[in-house]
């Protein structure tokens, strides 16, 4: 059993919001998380998982103001304005993980929200609705990579009586939209230091440092990266994927550079899954809640070598400029704007990892993705890379089918045996 | 430019204005709301069926200009779905000028800062389309010219259908400038229940159909393909083309605003005022399916009128509303209890 697990058997029967609120209760994950109970497949996960409970703890108990944050948003900025960044959208995977999404999903249905919309958004906002999240001091949101952010984000600000501002990323990345957005950075942080009761000398100091730090995990981070290009990589897509969290919500953090040290470290010490596994990349996450398609992996000897959020996308930051430099990370994100710029993403990633195939699961409700996903299809198939689409819920387990999956995996699968398509093939254009 | 001057749109906040001043021809395309299913190659089931319905007729049409309609086309990045539109429009015709062109969330100096920019973007790459300097005056007149289509869609609108009311909003937005839409006749019948109609885009031979037929009498239709793109006049002052666009970017961000906008307090208190002067004894909320802005915007307008004691029905529809007759008893209960 595994610690969320435990801790969702332990309270299951008395969760309600003032758990959360409880310093009794964070003892008790805290001292859990240490336990034996939690076995970690990777030293660096207990650093993340450590820094987790910290932030999170913090944010309930509301030990610095709190600032909502959707996917894109740097955590740079936010930690380095000394607030504390919770990112619901992870939230809503945790809640998932641990089987609970349903209740809330529930909860946004009586509250009137559409079974057509992203089940995170909705199981955030059923987790708001009945008081189970920290309230927020602000909430911020990019306009990428999704709808769903801004417009959730915007009923949770109602809710909760909270501000609520917008980072506009203007298309293209001339200087002149880079400066738009560094500037609406820079007052986003001026609002944020101000909330945590720093002075503007302060808050640009520890800005700084977030920045430092950040560049420290991306070194990390790209060492990561070398190693899991080699074909004996041990490291596994379904478990790399977990690191979208450290990726979006901890950089700026030491935390953050150490679990990417920890991970290279470790990652050069063993290195040993063996050649011969047919390579695949995944493409938007996964069924948070369910184990069975990665199973169907194994079994038909496939390992997800790449996956479409997790790696490093963006250069060093320059400490002394460092909101043109965040500008220029969020708006150089691939998620932003028009959809050949994620078909070009996902293509070098197919190149760089050598894949035999790619998996886009198609998350119910999340029009970016889905939206894009025959177009993506088409560009790598046109660099020789074969794709099946399935369709599924990263969050709500009751649109999750895992016959009809598997049926269709396997059938995937076997056309990429060693017997079927060519693999490791995967042609350059141009 | 290849000597086609039609050009589709598909938003409201497409500045047809600059549009007209380049010398284009701007038609807003509703697609074929009965044949979506083409469009699946490209775009997913679970995409806004408008969005899908225009990448239909675009892909069924063939050569032929005048059931395809122009290929030519400037996006507005308002949501999702148009910017997964616009990347699959693009991959179909890659020989055309197909244009994405941004739009701000925020409102205020800010979001017309940011719109003047894009306004002015888009006029630079029209200029290098048709070789010919955007002027000023020019646009100054397109827009007088579009404000007396305004002032026209306001007067002949009253006293319609929905239906008729919806067909001669969209007509005036599916022709060029220059040509007006045949009159539309449909005249609403005394004694009809007062309603508002709101939500982001509809048919009228669907769910809007469904609500004459139910006794409604529409005397609001707040959608996008409706009163929304008449709600206020756009009349850019400046001589340079930087503050033209600033003042056509405060007029765009001054009209009643979709859903999609930062600031959606001032959406509710609109829809609030105009269920009140208008005489409207109920709310209708329609939406298309799986357009997102709206889907979140509901709940919170229901909390809204409840407060205000406004009734409100919810209704959906996938553009075609082969389902007419479901909706028909739910609206008729509805006018009822009104």
């Amino acid at each position: 059993m595994g610690l969320v697990e435990e801790i969702r058997d332990r309270y299951m029967d008395r969760l309600s919001p003032s758990t959360f609120r409880s310093r009794v209760f964070w003892k008790t994950v805290e001292t859990l998380a240490r336990s034996p109970i939690n076995r970690p497949q990777w030293k660096a996960d207990r650093v993340s998982l450590s820094y987790f409970i910290r932030s999170t703890r913090d944010a309930y108990l509301h030990r610095a103001p709190v600032v909502w944050s959707n996917l894109l948003v740097p955590s740079e900025l936010v930690i380095g304005s000394g607030c504390i960044p919770f990112y619901p959208e992870m939230a809503a995977a945790v809640v998932a993980s641990a089987g609970l999404a349903p209740r809330f999903i529930d909860r946004a249905g009586e509250e009137g929200f559409s079974s057509d919309a992203c089940s995170y958004h909705r199981c955030v906002l059923g987790c708001a609705l009945d008081g189970f999240l920290p309230e927020p001091d602000l909430l911020l949101t990019v306009n990428y990579p999704c709808d769903s952010a801004p417009l959730s984000f915007a009923f949770a600000a109602d809710l909760y009586g909270a501000p609520h501002r917008i980072l506009d990323v203007p298309l293209g990345d001339d200087a002149d939209g880079l400066d738009m957005l560094a500037s609406q950075m820079e007052e986003a942080a001026e609002v944020m230091v101000s909330l945590a009761g720093l002075s503007a000398d302060e808050g640009g100091e520890k800005l700084r440092q977030a920045l430092a730090l950040s560049n420290r995990a991306l070194r990390e981070m790209r060492r990561v990266e070398e190693m899991r290009r080699r074909d004996d990589c041990t490291l596994d897509g379904k478990d790399a994927m977990g690191g979208i969290s450290v990726l979006a919500g901890s950089l700026g953090s030491r935390e953050g550079a150490e679990y990417y040290r920890l991970l290279a470290e470790e990652l050069e010490r063993r290195g040993c899954a063996g050649e011969g596994a047919i390579r695949l990349m995944w493409m938007h996450l996964k069924p948070w809640y369910a184990q069975g398609i990665f199973d169907a992996l194994e079994r038909h000897g496939a390992r997800l070598v790449c996956e479409e959020y997790t790696h490093a996308t963006w250069d060093e930051l320059d400490t002394e400029r460092p909101y043109p430099s965040l500008a220029g990370k969020v708006a150089g994100h691939f998620l932003v704007g028009a959809a050949e710029r994620r078909a070009a993403h996902l293509a070098r990633l197919a190149r760089d990892y050598r894949v035999d195939g790619a998996i886009h699961y198609n998350h119910w409700g999340c029009r970016q993705s889905c939206g894009g996903a025959m177009l993506v299809k088409s560009a790598l198939q046109e660099i020789g890379v074969p794709v099946l689409t399935i369709d599924g819920d990263c969050v709500d387990e009751r649109e999750y089918q895992e016959g009809q999956l598997s049926t269709r995996l396997e059938a995937f699968l076997e056309a990429l045996s060693p017997h079927g398509h060519p693999r490791g093939q995967v042609r350059t254009l141009g | 430019m290849d000597g086609e001057t039609r050009t589709a749109w598909f938003c409201a906040y497409t500045p047809l204005e600059i549009l007209d001043a380049a010398g284009l021809e701007p038609v807003r395309h509703f697609g074929d709301p009965e044949g979506l299913e083409k469009a699946d190659a490209l775009l997913h089931q679970a995409i806004c069926p408008y969005v899908r319905a225009c990448l239909a007729a675009a892909m069924d049409g063939g050569e032929d200009a005048d059931t395809r309609g122009p290929r030519h086309a400037v996006f507005v990045n308002a949501c999702d779905g148009m910017r997964r539109l616009h990347d699959a429009w693009r991959a179909c015709f890659p020989g055309d000028f197909v244009y994405l062109m941004d739009l701000p969330r925020n409102q205020g100096s800010l979001g017309e800062r940011l719109l003047a920019r894009e306004f002015h973007l888009l006029a630079k790459a029209l200029e290098d389309l048709t070789g010919k300097a955007m002027d000023t005056r020019a646009l100054r007149e397109a827009a007088q010219h579009r404000e007396e289509r305004r002032l026209f869609y306001l007067e002949k609108a009253q006293g319609l259908t929905g239906t008729a009311r919806l067909r001669l909003a969209m007509g005036l937005q599916s022709t060029p400038a220059g040509e007006r839409p045949e009159a539309e006749t449909g005249k609403a019948p005394r004694g009809g229940v007062p309603v508002l109609l709101t939500g982001n885009l509809l048919n009228p031979e669907g769910l809007v159909s469904v609500l004459d037929e139910a006794g409604a009498e529409v005397v609001r239709l707040d959608l996008c393909n409706g009163d929304r793109a008449f709600s206020s006049p756009i009349l850019p002052e400046g001589e340079s083309l930087e503050d033209a666009c600033l003042s056509l970017a405060r007029g765009y961000l001054q009209r009643k605003p979709c859903a999609r906008m930062a600031d959606t307090r001032r959406r509710m208190d609109l829809l609030v005022e105009e269920a009140q002067a208008s005489g409207a004894r109920g709310v209708i909320y329609a939406g298309l399916k799986f357009c997102d802005s709206y889907l979140y915007d509901f709940p919170r307008v229901q909390r809204r009128l409840r407060e205000e004691g406004i009734p409100l029905l919810r209704l959906e529809s996938d553009y075609a509303d082969g389902h007419v007759g479901q909706l028909l008893t739910r609206v008729e209960a509805f006018l009822e209890m009104l």
